[in-house]
């Protein structure tokens, strides 16, 4: 914390990142020039379809992609003053975990069926701190019940396959949190988990933030979510950023075709409609990915025909704003810069 | 009797604890009567066999003209060989040298496979292609060819027992690195295994400590099937004579007398004691294996 020089200083800044994943020898990108930061104390939500680059993103800040198959081709990642894209394993070992934590999607398969809760607990503790063993023990079940599990200490004996989902997420949870990381990513936390369960689990989530003072990034396909939880709002396409802004403004005042499709996408209670509304067509893959002009462009209602020459730019639309859409003005390339 | 009342108690502590996978496998296993069968002779062999010097006073060495190709008696039960030595003696010992190269070199293959397979299958690309290629070239060596000339080569240096051994396990492992790598390969893909890596683990603490437990029945189940073949493999060259060398007594050693026409048909008492403890210790290692696989295999409720 004495590393950060002044108050408002980003705890993690992405810029310009560049992801490629190699399919048949060429290396195609995932995430494309995705630039952002996270304050500290700040929830930052990413939101997007399935194959827009949302995981990708957060393997590469974690530097967890696939070896050999995915890589960071450019852009840096800088977490508190450290080049997270330039580190060894053995340094940014020191850093999972402790620094900056993961959640992971599906709870069912993220904890080793073969151990007990307790000792997967434990692992954290002992990867990261002198501790022996009895006060692992007694921090880890001190951290199952600041998750809300009733019965801790018969729970730590316990193996996965005996808890529900949403306890496997909240022992994930645990694990997470378990060194008080500054960021902690949260890659659809609760897409696996019923309705009631996941309001448990965000709320959780949020406590835990507040309690701890840190920043989340999370990962979701639901704008609910997204509502429920966050300060600030990425929307991606095709790992592009396409808009960035409070949450507020997202729902009442949302600028890009695209995030007003995934608006009108959002099934409303009060309204008899027969068919759900939904976006035409899918993210292109990797290979099939357009080179110029606006990845949306194909699927958009409102393109025009310089869509699929110009490539937008993520432009400041409004204070606080970022648009990426030649509908605006700020999007146009201009003279001596370059996306 | 003892060895079981002990087991139980663990057991039922055990169980009150929590189930374990391997808990649960534990119970499964015992409640398979043929498998239970198979590891109690298993036990009882090892045990004749190592206590050897103990239940019988006769040298194994010494041969006695005196007393060559003597039918089963009272003081010989079952019979002396052509230089006149006890037969059940020798099957004791003998027992002990089987015994002892099955286990090394199953442990050795074991070993040496794991690593390499885990190896190859965790960090994947140019590591896994050279150690896999490494492992095809292990795997075209003519096995018996080798086996015979490394052992005409190193024979002599060290005590000829270990010769072999080594030669055997060196020659052997890479079937197990084939297994290992491609259950590694399947099981790495799991979250949990990321999720351990993003708790800060390093490639060393992930493999042994989150994959290896993972793929540690299909390498006990495959350490048992080894066992049985090595066994197989150390009579098989004696038998031929190029196997533990011949003063030592193994069961392929004494069933190699069984090549002269005269003992095969006049003299059984020789050659059918080596023969039936081979085959039943075979036959007890490939039940423990079956009753292992189904154990250890979650979708099997027996």
């Amino acid at each position: 914390m004495s590393r950060l020089s002044h108050k408002n200083a980003p705890l993690l800044e992405v810029k310009n990142l560049e992801t490629a994943f190699s399919i048949d020898g060429e290396f195609h990108n995932a995430v494309d020039g995705v630039s952002f930061s996270v304050k500290p104390k700040q929830i930052v939500g990413i939101v997007g379809e399935s194959g827009c680059g949302k995981s990708v993103m957060s393997l590469s800040i974690m530097q967890l992609l696939p070896r050999g198959v995915g890589e960071i081709r450019s852009g840096s990642i800088v977490f508190e003053d450290v080049h997270l894209d330039r580190m060894s394993d053995k340094e940014m070992n020191k850093i999972r975990g402790r620094e900056i934590s993961m959640i992971f999607q599906e709870p069912m398969t993220s904890l080793n069926p073969v151990f007990t809760i307790g000792y997967q607990i434990e692992e954290v503790l002992f990867n990261h701190m002198k501790i022996s063993k009895n006060e692992a023990r007694l921090k880890s079940i001190a951290l199952l019940k600041s998750v809300g599990i009733s019965r801790p200490e018969k729970l730590v004996d316990e193996y996965p396959h005996q808890l529900s989902g949403g306890m496997r997420q909240r022992v994930m949870i645990a694990m997470a949190i378990a060194c008080q990381p500054k960021l902690l990513i949260a890659d659809e936390p609760t897409t696996a988990l019923d309705v009631t369960v996941q309001a448990q689990i965000l709320d959780l989530l949020k406590s835990i933030q507040e309690v701890n003072d840190m920043s989340i990034i999370l990962i979701t396909h639901d704008l609910g979510v997204i509502a429920e939880m966050c300060d600030e709002v990425i929307v991606m396409y095709a790992g592009k950023i396409v808009e960035r802004t409070d949450v507020e403004s997202l729902f009442y005042n949302p600028k890009h075709p695209y995030t007003e499709l995934l608006m009108g996408a959002i099934p409303k209670m009060d309204e008899e409609a027969e068919v759900l509304s939904s976006i035409k067509g899918i993210v292109p893959s990797l290979k099939n990915m357009p080179q110029t002009g606006c990845k949306f462009a194909a699927r958009c209602p409102k393109a025009l025909p310089e869509c699929s020459a110009i490539t937008p730019l993520l432009g400041e639309v409004e204070k606080g704003h970022d648009v990426a859409c030649i509908l605006y003005e700020t999007s146009l390339p201009r003279e001596g810069v370059n996306a | 009797m003892q060895v079981n009342t002990v087991k139980e108690t663990r057991i039922t502590t055990k169980a009150v604890k929590g189930s374990s996978p391997w808990a649960i496998a534990r119970r499964k296993f015992l409640k398979n009567k043929l498998a239970m069968t198979s590891l109690g002779f298993l036990v009882f062999v090892a045990i004749v066999s190592f206590l050897a010097p103990y239940i019988t006073t006769q040298d194994i060495a010494r041969v006695n003209i005196g007393k060559m190709s003597l039918a089963p008696s009272s003081e010989h039960w079952l019979g002396t060989d052509k230089s006149g030595r006890d037969v059940f003696t020798r099957l004791l010992y003998g027992g002990r040298i089987s015994l002892i190269v099955g286990l090394s070199c199953t442990g050795l293959v074991i070993i040496l496979g794991t690593i390499v397979g885990a190896i190859a299958g965790y960090f994947g690309g140019i590591i896994d292609s050279m150690l896999m290629r490494f492992t095809d070239f292990v795997l075209t060596f003519p096995f018996i060819v080798f086996v015979i000339v490394l052992n005409a080569i190193f024979g002599g240096q060290l005590n000829g027992l270990w010769i072999l051994i080594l030669v055997i396990s060196f020659l052997s492992w890479g079937s197990v690195a084939r297994i290992v790598r491609s259950k590694i390969l399947a099981e790495k893909e799991n979250e949990y295994i990321l999720a351990a890596i993003s708790i800060g683990g390093s490639p060393f603490k992930v493999i042994v400590k989150h994959l290896l437990p993972n793929v540690m029945s299909t390498i006990i189940v495959q350490a048992t099937i080894l066992f049985a073949t090595m066994i197989v493999v150390e009579s098989g060259l004696s038998y031929l004579g190029f196997g533990v060398p011949a003063e030592i007594p193994s069961w392929g050693n004494m069933l190699s007398s069984a090549n002269e026409p005269d003992v095969l048909q006049g003299k059984p008492w020789i050659w059918i004691p080596p023969a039936l403890a081979i085959t039943f210790t075979i036959l007890s290692i490939n039940f423990i294996g079956e009753g292992l696989k189904d154990a250890l295999n979650p979708r099997s409720r027996r």
